[in-house]
């Protein structure tokens, strides 16, 4: 099992009153799956993707991924463990502007400690695999909005993580742009790529072949897509 | 991450904000410079000091006959002072102990004449220790020497600006001057002496090149002498062994001249060792203030550094959380942010320290203060501008690397 989460309780303090966004979640994904997690605003979903992606550790409960138990890891591990195992995909993209989008895709590299020819090597591999081979050395703000997202997916996929987080990866684009996303997010599943896609649009959701609802702060429903 | 890697990032974000590095900069650029341009007119002050009282001899004791009003003269005399004489000089070079020699000259206010050319001119007689003490030189012909002075020869040596307000591009040595009514032959010229500009102790300053030597036993067969009553001569030089027996010997001196001159004051001692050491006292302090008021804009400057990065963590907060979910921990955004200060002080250092540099070759282009850079100066204007930027920069990095991930990464 890939990522196995026991009874997990997530809560916050808002001023000086606790809130509970997550409760009672126990959830399993196996390697290769294509899971998509669904939910109004609120739901929790946003909560639920910071735990998956170790950006924040449960308040109760367990979260093994590929059996190392993440609420006992300190920033340190946590920091690496992201760098290793997950690749993040933002709505936003989230790529440094000032940079190229070969220096972007290195960058997770670089902070794993990969010496400069290999980096170069593999991030310009992963610009190749989504298609941006000609702009390895246009800033982002030369890209286009669906370009951007590329070298976002190309830096989250360059240090072959155990899974590929994205949180609304279509919300910034139009829809045409955005089936173009998709449609690459199901080759790289084909390829072995483990997949969770944070979405709160049905037809984003059913690209995946599982969807997870969420409805304040608890699973709601878990079936595969039919 | 590796440490070269830490400058690399450092450094790629200073180029990518040119403007914004560059005016974090500029506090530790004026800083670095000022401590420079203050040290250097300190080191040169120094330096003019130390070669004026080279001048006048670092082992030398100067003894001058007191300018004295004709009413004052008469009440000295009255009281049995004869004022400065050779018998002065013969009774410190027998009693006072490590002195190599003594050089009595007497002085004359003048006009010195050649062909439809005269000029104005200081006529000091001399003998032949006195370039031996005083390490004066001619540029052409001889000084005064034994056999002049033995002879009481009418001859002179000219001071450089007299000959050639006289000479002009013709060869002074072999052609006659007169002086009052008296013809001499001039033997030789003196090199061109560094002016004195200010008045040290009892010496009056004047232009030594303007000056005219000759024989003392010529000056006083042959000239009259400005005053009835003035005295034989007007300066003994007495040079010492070395410096350190001086202190002894001019207390001794001071006590066999207050005996000869029968306790009249119509004499003035002057210690150039003596003065250099009490002006190197008061410089010191000076140059402490000139040293912490750069160093105040230095720190002034490390504060800018600060303020402006504090600001930058704010505006940067996004990049850092991109930087920690792609897996940065917070020691590599430490480092980034602390590397950055660094870069900045050390570049800002750099440009400091040519400005510094040229600030102080300007002052001494347009001003007639003196500057000398020296090399420890830059050092420790370039060694403190780093230590403030790692000082400075330690608390924006902290903050930088304490900022949340998930926080930082929605950060608008």
């Amino acid at each position: 099992m890939l990522i196995e989460i026991k009874n997990l309780q997530k809560n916050y303090l808002m001023g000086k009153i606790e809130v509970t966004a997550l409760t009672e979640i126990d959830l399993q994904i196996r390697k290769n799956e294509y899971v998509a997690i669904m939910g109004p605003s609120g739901s929790g979903k946003s909560t639920l993707m910071n735990i998956l992606g170790c950006l924040d550790t449960p308040t109760l409960g367990q979260y093994l991924f590929n059996n190392v138990d993440v609420s006992s890891l300190t920033d340190d591990e946590l920091s690496a463990m992201r760098n290793r195992e997950i690749g993040f995909i933002f709505q936003t993209f989230n790529l440094l502007p000032k940079m190229s989008s070969l220096h972007n895709v290195e960058l997770p590299l670089m902070y794993g400690g990969v010496d400069k020819h290999e980096r170069k090597d593999r991030a310009e591999r992963a610009l190749q695999r989504v298609g941006l081979a000609e702009r390895m050395h246009h800033k982002p703000s030369e890209l286009s909005g669906g370009q951007r997202q590329r070298v976002a997916v190309a830096r989250a996929l360059v240090t072959n993580p155990g899974i590929l987080l994205a949180d609304e990866p279509t919300g910034a684009l139009d829809s045409k742009t955005g089936d173009e996303i998709m449609a690459l997010f199901d080759e790289l599943h084909n390829e072995g790529n483990t997949i969770i896609v944070i979405t709160h649009e049905k037809e984003i959701a059913e690209y995946a072949h599982r969807t997870i609802f969420l409805k304040d702060g608890m699973i709601f429903s878990d079936a595969p897509n039919s | 991450m590796q440490f070269e890697e830490n400058i690399r990032v450092a450094l790629r974000g200073l180029i990518e904000h040119k403007f914004r590095s560059f005016l974090t900069m500029l506090g530790i650029i004026f800083g670095v410079a000022s401590v420079i341009a203050m040290l250097s007119i300190g080191e040169g002050a120094k330096r003019q000091a130390i070669a004026k009282y080279q001048e006048l001899g670092v082992t030398n004791i100067i003894v001058r006959d007191k300018n004295l009003s004709d009413a004052e003269l008469e009440e000295v005399r009255a009281k049995f002072s004869q004022g400065l004489s050779l018998s002065d000089a013969e009774a410190i070079k027998e009693i006072v102990p490590g002195v190599e020699e003594v050089a009595p000259q007497s002085e004359k206010s003048t006009e010195v004449k050649f062909a439809d050319k005269s000029s104005k001119s200081t006529l000091i007689g001399i003998t032949p220790a006195f370039i031996k003490i005083l390490n004066y030189e001619t540029a052409k012909g001889d000084f005064i020497d034994e056999q002049h002075y033995d002879n009481g020869m009418k001859v002179c040596v000219l001071g450089a600006e007299i000959a050639r307000t006289l000479f002009q591009n013709r060869e002074p040595v072999g052609e006659m001057v007169k002086i009052d009514d008296q013809w001499l032959e001039v033997v030789g010229v003196m090199k061109s002496k560094a002016l004195f500009t200010e008045t040290v102790g009892e010496l009056a300053s004047r232009d030594l090149n303007n000056d005219v030597y000759i024989p003392l036993s010529t000056f006083h067969k042959r000239f009259e002498p400005e005053n009835e009553l003035a005295s034989e001569l007007k300066q003994l030089t007495v040079k010492i062994e070395s410096s350190d027996k001086l202190m002894v010997a001019a207390s001794l001196l001071e006590e066999i001249i207050k005996r000869h001159h029968y306790n009249n004051k119509d004499y003035s001692i002057v210690i150039p060792y003596e003065l250099l050491k009490q002006e190197e006292k008061e410089r010191r302090i000076y140059n402490i203030l000139l040293g912490a008021i750069a160093a105040i804009s230095l720190v002034v400057g490390g504060i800018g550094i600060m303020n402006i990065m504090l600001a930058t963590v704010m505006e940067r907060t996004r990049e850092i959380g991109i930087r920690r979910a792609i897996g940065a921990r917070k020691a590599d955004i430490m480092s980034q942010f602390v590397t950055e200060a660094v870069a900045i002080s050390i570049t800002g250092g750099i440009i400091g320290v040519i400005l510094g540099v040229m600030l102080s070759l300007g002052i001494t282009l347009f001003t007639d203060v003196t500057t000398f850079i020296r090399l420890y100066s830059v050092f420790i204007a370039f060694g403190f501008s780093v230590i403030v930027g790692i000082s400075f920069g330690y608390l924006p990095a902290k903050s930088a690397a304490n900022l949340k991930p998930i926080e930082s990464i929605r950060y608008e």
